[in-house]
């Protein structure tokens, strides 16, 4: 999926449309979210110099890292950084960001060695104006690619730090100037999820059309287990999961699961497959009644005996139909014997028929002898 | 229909007036009016339209552009019927959001089919056939208006592949208002107080209605977006202005960008209230348990449907729709389908067929 990301920044913006954006969460379980924004600077700028990409320039926003951090960081890539000043120009928000080394070098007057950058690096000293510096931002593009149709891409190191210096409603209004912007072709930023509240994490999210998210290979939520297990710590240290949800134009949602593991080279991501059921169970609604029965109610169904009397228990079945058979007969004489043997104190009651010949339950109507 | 008849009782007013004089109305229950939503299918669920002089609120879903839909609709249809409206977003240039709106489909075919079921009907019953003569004359007259430019139907099938023609928004109907720079909502107050002035409520006739369409109130990028009495005490009085004049005003809001009391609020204060939802895109379970899947763009749930001058509530027989994209061209809400369980396999719970009708249109009650 970053792949995929980087293919998504690279391509940029249609006609009438806005730039697609990206945000890259982190928190301090998983502190990897620079590591992603490098390999995601590093691919844009490979494509931006074999001009692949829709952008012909890359503006960086540093407000959490140095100029000379991202000198080095080409220059460690094997990127030549003479000819860098075409394609890439860095806002450098993270020297002074808010003027004090001015207000104290007029005071005491010092004179400040001044550092051997070689990227193309201007300073950006108020950064709580947070609509100067998007003028400042559209300024620096604009001289890179000129004043024509050509694009730019922006990258900005940290919008936690952004966050810090200026409020939500300045930071979202500076992101939807930015994305409606007609020169610009995508941004992506870097956020620290679990410093902020989590509206503005949802704001941010909200205006983003890619929301990379990276969380820890095992989660513990309790940090003494992680100093027990220490092996998962290790691996907690290195190793991560990348969740990706890429907004699609057609309006629905692709949520994809990669691995990554930082080694000293970089970054490099692996596919893993998962399968998101929560998500399904959230949204359909659920079935309030079954059509069919299921193999074990079958067999549960089958397997319940029924106190029914015709079912019977495996015996020939005896139904009393008033007359006395021959087997009664025998087994009621047994009892008067014993009885006359034993001379027990119990009493019986034993009914002998007047006649076998009488049917039971005859139709025959008593009264018909009378003769009134 | 052409137009709605006028309904003769003792327990209704006559209102043939009002009929021959504006085709985007349609009578509903209780004396109330209704105007379209701009998509047939969810006239169908709120049992005709939206109410006159409601305040229909939308939830956005922070992951689909899914209320701009219902809002491009909406927006289209008042436009198609010449009602006037007044769009208010929280863009620099909200005019450009007026070139994206579709334009209603072509009604050859439906001319074509409805012909040909009255042949058929005539050769059934050939002695009735002089008292066929009116509707054909109804279809002269749809052709006349469609020639004119404004069809006479109260919903539109609306081409989301083709866009409006520009001299339907580039009169005097259309007001466009941003709010992205003013630093409170009070000048978005006096617009919607001016536009919905001319709306006021007569005892004689209705001379037009109006919409208003707000995009993504409290966005971010807003310098309100912080106060939220603010934000609740203009919806307040903006469903007090509409309640007394003959508009609409449809506003969609992202619900998860705000304080969660303020969000309720917000839900209760609405008269009709939706929501939309995005849905996994190359879900394989979500593919085998949807019928339909390849088509869905999204959901939409129903949570409160306005009905004035009753206390009678609607009681829906489904609340969640499907969005769908027919032909990729045509907006189409469907109640969701479930796939038919395979018969050799035996797991049965959860995924058991169940296939829900189709929603009724709301109860008329006297």
């Amino acid at each position: 999926m970053a792949d995929s990301i980087c293919r998504t920044l690279r391509d940029g913006a249609l006609e009438g449309e806005l730039a697609p954006t990206l945000t890259i969460k982190d928190s301090l379980a998983s502190p990897f979210a620079f590591h992603v924004f490098s390999h995601i600077l590093l691919q844009l700028s490979s494509h931006v110099i074999a001009q692949k990409s829709q952008s012909q320039g890359i503006v960086i926003v540093a407000l959490s890292r140095s100029p000379s951090s991202y000198t080095s960081l080409l220059k460690m890539n094997g990127m030549d950084v003479a000819s860098s000043n075409k394609w890439i120009h860095i806002l450098d928000c993270y020297t002074d960001p808010l003027g004090w080394k001015d207000k104290a070098r007029k005071s005491a007057n010092v004179t400040d060695p001044s550092q051997q950058i070689s990227l193309a690096t201007s300073s950006y000293k108020t950064v709580k104006d947070v609509d100067k510096l998007f003028l400042v931002i559209a300024e620096l593009g604009r001289g890179l690619v000129g004043e024509n149709k050509a694009r730019f891409c922006v990258a900005i190191d940290s919008l936690s730090e952004l966050l810090r210096h200026a409020s939500m409603q300045s930071v979202a209004g500076l992101l939807s100037n930015l994305r409606s912007h007609d020169q610009i072709s995508s941004m992506f930023g870097l956020l620290h999820s679990d410093l902020h509240e989590e509206r503005a994490v949802a704001v941010l999210e909200y205006m983003s059309s890619m929301v990379a998210s990276v969380d820890p290979y095992h989660h513990s939520a309790d940090g003494q287990k992680r100093c027990l297990e220490s092996s998962l710590y290790d691996q907690n240290f290195t190793k991560g999961k990348f969740n990706v949800r890429f907004k699609r134009r057609n309006g629905r949602v692709r949520v994809t699961c990669e691995e990554f593991k930082v080694e000293p080279g970089g970054i490099s991501f692996s596919p893993v497959s998962s399968v998101d059921g929560t998500v399904i169970a959230g949204i359909v609604p659920k079935v309030q009644f079954n059509l069919q029965l299921s193999e074990k109610e079958r067999i549960d169904r089958s397997n319940v005996v029924l106190p029914f009397e015709h079912q019977g228990n495996g015996k020939p079945i005896q139904i009393y139909d008033g007359r006395r058979s021959l087997e009664e007969s025998n087994s009621e004489a047994n009892p008067i014997s014993s009885g006359k043997k034993e001379d027990s104190a119990m009493g019986e009651i034993i009914y002998f028929r007047d006649s076998d010949d009488e049917m039971p339950d005859s139709d025959e109507d008593p009264d018909d002898d009378l003769d009134i | 229909m052409a137009a709605t008849r006028a309904r003769v009782s003792s327990f209704s007013r006559n209102v043939s007036t009002v009929t021959s004089q504006n085709h985007g109305l349609k009578h509903g229950p209780n004396g109330t009016m209704f105007i379209s939503s701009g998509i047939p299918d969810l006239d169908k669920i709120l049992g005709g339209g939206f109410s006159l002089g409601s305040l229909v609120m939308v939830m956005e879903d922070p992951e689909a552009p899914h209320h701009m839909l219902l809002l491009r609709n909406f927006m289209s249809q008042g436009l198609v019927q010449k009602q006037p409206l007044l769009y208010a977003s929280a863009s620099r240039d909200p005019k450009s959001f007026l070139g994206t709106l579709p334009s209603p489909a072509s009604p050859k075919g439906d001319n074509k089919s409805s012909d040909l079921s009255h042949e058929k009907d005539l050769r059934i019953a050939w002695q009735y056939k002089k008292y066929f003569g009116e509707p054909q004359l109804n279809l002269n007259t749809n052709n006349v208006y469609y020639i004119a430019g404004g069809q006479h139907d109260y919903c539109n099938d609306f081409d989301l592949r083709k866009p409006l023609d520009r001299h339907f928004f580039s009169g005097n109907n259309v007001d466009c208002v941003s709010i992205k720079d003013s630093p409170n909502l009070t000048a978005l107050q006096d617009c919607c107080a001016g536009f919905l002035a001319k709306f006021s409520r007569n005892e004689g006739s209705i001379s037009s209605a109006g919409r208003i369409a707000i995009q993504s109130f409290c966005s971010p990028q807003c310098k309100y977006s912080n106060e939220e009495w603010h934000m609740l005490s203009f919806i307040r009085s903006l469903k007090g202005m509409a309640r007394s004049s003959n508009a609409v005003i449809v506003v969609t809001f992202p619900p998860s960008l705000l304080p969660p009391s303020c969000s309720k609020r917000l839900q209760h204060m609405a008269d009709t209230l939706l929501s939309v939802k995005a849905i996994p895109d190359e879900d394989k379970e979500l593919a085998k348990l949807l019928t339909g899947y390849q088509d869905m763009i999204g959901l939409l749930n129903v949570h409160k449907v306005a009905r004035l001058n009753t206390q009678v509530p609607v009681i829906l027989e489904a609340t969640t729709f499907s969005i769908k994209l027919q032909k990729r061209r045509f907006l189409v809400l469907e109640c969701l389908n479930q796939a038919p369980v395979d018969g050799s396999s035996g797991s049965s719970y959860g995924t058991s067929g169940g296939c829900s009708g189709s929603t009724k249109a709301g109860p008329l009650d006297f």
